[in-house]
């Protein structure tokens, strides 16, 4: 049923129909941020082929598939880490990103969008040359121009959430894998994001310190912050997600619901599940 | 054996002209610190315009530095003390000459050490500086710069030991650092061997200064902290963070 050469106005239109999960999602309620025609393209061969995606407030998405399908890159394109070739992202009313070619809306400053959005990275991408707690503070203190004392005390409280203040003044290179990432999870939220994007979390731990950083997430997923995440922990993104993104080279081959990993009918989607579980 | 002058080393010349020498050294060191200040900068500016998105700006750093690395000090200094007067009419001291010569070769070095150590720093940073929200200036001040300099410290140093050695270069216009010095006295006592061993001997030891004081620099900038002038200097800050610590 998906046809894969539509143009971006049937796809936007089919979109609701190919997400069957917002049937459950009240009408009132509008998205946070919402995906339109993003397309991508790495010279001359395109990644990303129109991804329309809605996040709601208080809602989990997780995005997996296969590499390469180009998960990863409609994650960063949610704060435009990705500059999309083509497409908006329309975050709470405002559109961010190039747009579509000939329709002229005014668009917001980058650096506005992706200081409500949190960002976790695979990598962990914590700043070497400071402390944990300084790598938090001096967030705080750069984008929410906080004074360096409050910033500490911020950063400080963060760490105590994700247990880490006896680690404060440990350098990343000090901490474990999996304290590395809690860190940049505590960093991301210090700066009071309205949605928070998790790319591959758990990717680079070993194996028996995964377990902390999810139980980090699951702590914050059930406060009720806004996530997306992209993950190969299909264990985990059974157990949090309400919107399931199947993707596969480049579009959203499938998705659903909270109970999508037992419900889906696509041969391909079951197919990818079963090699992963 | 009649043929065979003896061979008369007067080392107690070192000695007794110890201030001179000491002097012409220290004219040697200041020199080269002014130009390795005005270098950094210079360097560090020619630098972003060859990592510049403007073709413009990256050919203009471009010519600059192959010009400048390719012009030995000796000539350089020469243009800039002569030659600059002859068609400006405007006349450097030998100090300024000096400065600037050793700046406009040192700085397109310095370009290109920048250049690499920038980009040495790890993509992801920036991008986490972005992804945070962060300005570029507060990403490049206080994510990518400190990295970088950490990077680019020990290679200063061994500029800073070539722009030493290069200020002997600068006899030629007369500034009275320590070869200037030397060929004085030489040229009263015709000691050269003695005199020059000794010139030798200072530089080599310049040399080891400056190694020591970029190590207890590049100890600074290391992470974790080492080196006790680095512990000394964050105290008051370990403290805030270990009060905090205790009252959470």
């Amino acid at each position: 049923m998906f046809a894969r050469r539509t143009t971006r106005k049937t796809l936007a239109t089919l979109h609701s129909q190919l997400i069957p999960a917002y049937a459950s999602i009240p009408l009132y309620m509008s998205a946070l941020i919402s995906l339109r025609g993003i397309r991508k393209s790495f010279g001359t061969s395109e990644v990303l082929h129109g991804i329309n995606l809605d996040v709601y407030p208080g809602s989990h998405t997780v995005i997996f598939g296969p590499s390469g399908s180009g998960k990863s890159t409609v994650l960063r394109s949610m704060n435009l880490l990705e500059e999309p070739t083509e497409g908006s992202v329309i975050f709470e009313g405002v559109e961010y990103g190039p747009g579509f070619p000939g329709a002229a809306t005014a668009r917001g400053k980058k650096i506005e969008l992706r200081r409500q959005v949190g960002m976790v990275f695979q990598q962990f991408n914590l700043f070497p040359h400071l402390s944990a707690i300084d790598n938090i503070a001096l967030s705080v203190h750069a984008v929410t121009g906080k004074s360096k004392d409050e910033a500490l005390e911020r950063a400080a409280q963060e760490l105590k959430n994700v247990g880490l203040l006896k680690w404060a003044m440990n350098y990343p290179a000090q901490l474990s894998g999996g304290q590395q990432q809690r860190v940049a999870i505590a960093r991301a939220l210090s700066l009071d994001p309205k949605l928070m994007l998790f790319d591959e979390p758990t990717s680079a731990l070993d194996p028996e310190l995964v377990g902390e950083v999810l139980a980090v997430m699951r702590q914050f997923a059930e406060t009720g912050m806004t996530m997306v995440v992209v993950t190969h922990e299909m264990g985990f993104a059974k157990e949090i997600g309400d919107q399931c993104i199947f993707m596969d080279q480049g579009y959203i081959a499938d998705s659903g619901g909270a109970d999508f990993f037992d419900t889906c009918t696509n041969k391909r989607t079951k197919e990818f599940i079963g090699s992963v579980l | 054996m009649e043929d065979t002058p003896r061979l008369n080393f007067m080392w107690h010349l070192v000695w007794d002209f110890r201030a001179e020498l000491l002097r012409g050294l220290l004219t040697a060191f200041e020199v080269a610190i002014t130009a390795l200040i005005l270098s950094l900068f210079v360097g560090l500016l020619f630098a972003l315009m060859k990592m510049s998105r403007f073709a413009i700006w990256r050919g203009i750093a471009s010519t600059y530095i192959n010009i400048f690395r390719g012009i030995p000090a000796l000539v350089s200094v020469v243009w800039v003390y002569f030659g600059w007067s002859l068609l400006f009419g405007y006349n450097f001291t030998v100090y300024q000459a000096g400065v600037i010569a050793l700046t406009l070769l040192y700085s397109s070095f310095f370009a290109e050490i920048f250049r690499s150590a920038l980009e040495a720093v790890h993509k992801g940073q920036r991008e986490a500086g972005q992804a945070l929200g962060m300005s570029r200036l507060r990403i490049f001040r206080s994510v990518v710069m400190p990295q970088a300099l950490k990077i680019a410290i020990p290679n200063i140093g061994s500029m800073y030991i070539g722009m030493i050695k290069d200020t002997s270069t600068f006899t030629v216009i007369g500034l009275a650092e320590l070869v200037f010095v030397m060929q004085s006295i030489n040229a009263e006592y015709f000691q050269p061997f003695v005199l020059f061993t000794a010139a030798a001997g200072l530089y080599v030891a310049a040399a080891f200064l400056v190694d020591f004081v970029f190590r207890i620099v590049e100890g600074g900038f290391s992470y974790p902290k080492v080196g006790r002038v680095k512990r000394f200097l964050t105290r008051r800050k370990r403290a805030q963070i270990q009060r905090l610590v205790d009252a959470n």
